[in-house]
């Protein structure tokens, strides 16, 4: 069956001009020959830092912006040549609260594009409800959306991404800001989604909603794929690691050094969380550095510390990392 | 797209835009903006001739009461499209595989009754004052005179609109272009009384001629060529408004410069 999505050495580069008087042009390469495939009715997940090239990928998928270089195609159709019809197979969802008619209803937002849409009128009214209940606004639709919490946008961003049924749906951080609750909701309807057969393509900054979702994951840094596979797969890729995760207060480059220079230790991230940091080490399986590293901090105040399995995140990082240093 | 989803995305999707996107359309916006303003404008200009010696206060009701349509459809025509930038839903309608020229249209058509409403309230407001009678016999064909001038400045307004998906100050252009229409449309000054470079200007810009026919009309003279005018204009600047969506449209998408707020 031919893929929802094929993306074969995709390249987009920004030019800028810098300067009043001596004007100078600069070239950002956002993308650089990006390709994967997404099967039908599979829900794909595409991670990276930001300034990654994920929202300019999605972008180009979804018409929005030209490709420098390379070739994308959504059910078949080619993204520039055969924008209008690839428009109608596909929703889109980005991330934030902008972006939608703050003086207008939720429902009437959803009439709109609905419009827009070319929906059935004679079917409007109900599956605007259906998709107003599928996202949990249903009872809140009159309300001007300038009225609306930030969780309460990107639901209806979802719901106007879904109104006219696409076979492919591409979904740019959509719980980002969202809280806990609604992103777990969020994360429902995308399942949903996805067992009735939608072809769901989704970036997202969070590990386990990943991990909870993507049948499969491509790792995007600085423009390229770095990795790709199943969360199982890329978990594999750091399968023979063990982490060390320390809570520490005050810790300074000299520290960190220390701990890196330890035989065995992999890497070295520390991560700020308010006042205190989270140092993760990650070192071969077969050693426990535990005191090793504890010895590092000698005068550093230590908070707790723990030896996990790694996780879909340490890979994440540790592939980014990896490709953000070379 | 069939036939009757373009009808409804103008009938329809033109009424909800108006509502998302005219910032005016509170009373308490609308009506001191868009009546009360342009009627004390007519009553000044009428008292500022009486006490110069200028013209009969009927050149300046019929002059200022179409003058009256700039309001709602030069700068409504502009919110029509500019206003998407401000709510950064360009992206969002031009992701959509809906017919650009119903788009406009949808936009359009709100701004073009907004107006017409518009001049026929300031001008028989503004006769009922200055006791300027009009013949019932007139007003189909100063209907017909204001509803060219609304069109063709609202089409007017939408190539401002379609300027303000790329250029964040848009604005600044017809606020100038709005105290100009004021001197070259000939609603308070006669054209011939312009230098020629003036009243060049003035015919280029929409209004002027639906001013000419609603005099020629009062005056009993025939006024369909000045209509035709008026219409032909509006066309033009239609032409030029969509020109100008699809060249923003493309350069949008190939400068990722459709979502820019």
């Amino acid at each position: 069956m031919e893929p929802a999505i094929e993306v074969d050495g995709l390249v987009r580069s920004y030019s800028a001009t810098h300067g009043m008087v001596r004007r100078r042009r600069s070239t950002v390469e956002a993308v650089r020959g990006v390709s994967f495939q997404v099967a039908r009715g599979e829900l794909f997940g595409l991670l990276g830092p930001n300034g990654a090239g994920k929202t300019t990928t999605i972008k180009i998928l979804t018409t929005l912006l030209l490709p420098t270089a390379g070739t994308a195609r959504v059910c078949g159709l080619d993204v520039v040549a055969d924008t209008r019809a690839v428009r109608t197979r596909i929703g889109y969802v980005f991330g934030g609260d902008r972006g939608l008619y703050d003086r207008l209803s939720g429902l009437d937002n959803l009439r709109y594009f609905a419009e827009l849409y070319a929906v059935d009128p004679r079917g409007l009214r109900a599956r605007i409800d259906e998709v107003l209940d599928l996202v949990g606004l249903g009872g809140r639709e009159g309300d001007r959306v300038e009225g609306y919490s930030r969780g309460m946008r990107q639901r209806l961003h979802v719901a106007r991404g879904l109104l006219h049924r696409p076979e492919v749906l591409f979904l740019d951080e959509p719980s980002i800001g969202v809280d806990a609750v609604a992103a777990r909701e969020l994360r429902a309807v995308v399942a949903h989604l996805v067992e009735d057969g939608t072809t769901v393509l989704l970036t997202t900054h969070y590990m386990f909603e990943a991990d909870q979702l993507c049948d499969r994951i491509a790792v995007i840094a600085r423009g390229s794929i770095v990795a790709e596979g199943t969360p199982a797969q890329l978990k594999d890729q750091v399968a023979d690691d063990r982490v060390v995760e320390v809570q520490v207060f005050g810790i300074g480059e000299a520290e960190v050094a220390r701990v890196r220079a330890i035989t065995g230790v992999t890497s070295v991230i520390v991560e700020d969380h308010e006042q205190a940091q989270a140092l993760i080490v990650h070192c071969e399986r077969s050693l426990d550095v535990s005191a090793e590293v504890v010895a590092a901090l000698d005068g550093v105040r230590v908070g707790s510390i723990a030896t996990r399995e790694p996780t879909l995140e340490d890979a994440y990082i540790s592939l980014v990392t990896a490709a953000e240093d070379g | 797209m069939t036939a009757r989803a373009w009808l409804r995305l103008v009938i329809v999707g033109g009424r909800i835009s108006y509502r998302a996107l005219f910032n005016w359309t509170s009373p308490l916006m609308y009506i001191p903006t868009l009546l009360v303003s342009p009627l004390l404008g007519t009553l000044f200009f009428a008292y500022l001739g009486r006490y110069a010696g200028g013209r009969d206060d009927t050149f300046y009701v019929l002059g200022n009461g179409l003058l009256a349509v700039a309001g709602p459809c030069v700068f409504g025509g502009m919110m029509a499209l500019a206003n998407e930038r401000r709510y950064q839903t360009l992206g969002a309608v031009l992701g959509t595989p809906a017919p650009r020229g119903a788009i406009l249209v949808g936009r359009a058509v709100p701004y073009v009754g907004n107006g017409l409403f518009t001049a026929v309230v300031v001008t028989t407001l503004a006769a009922l004052m200055l006791r300027v009678s009009i013949r019932i016999a007139d007003v189909p064909g100063l209907l017909l005179a204001a509803l060219a001038a609304a069109a063709s400045c609202t089409a007017f307004g939408l190539a401002l609109g379609a300027i303000g998906m790329r250029v964040r100050d848009v604005w600044v252009i017809s606020n100038t272009v709005w105290v100009s229409l004021w001197l070259v449309s000939g609603a308070n000054v006669a054209r011939s009384a312009l230098p020629d470079w003036l009243e060049v200007v003035g015919g280029l810009l929409p209004i002027s001629h639906g001013i000419d026919a609603a005099r020629a009309i009062a005056g009993g003279s025939p006024a369909a060529g000045l209509i035709a005018r008026e219409v032909a204009l509006g066309a033009a600047w239609a032409a030029i408004a969509t020109l100008l969506f699809r060249t923003f449209e493309r350069s949008g998408r190939r400068h990722a410069a459709l979502d820019r707020g």
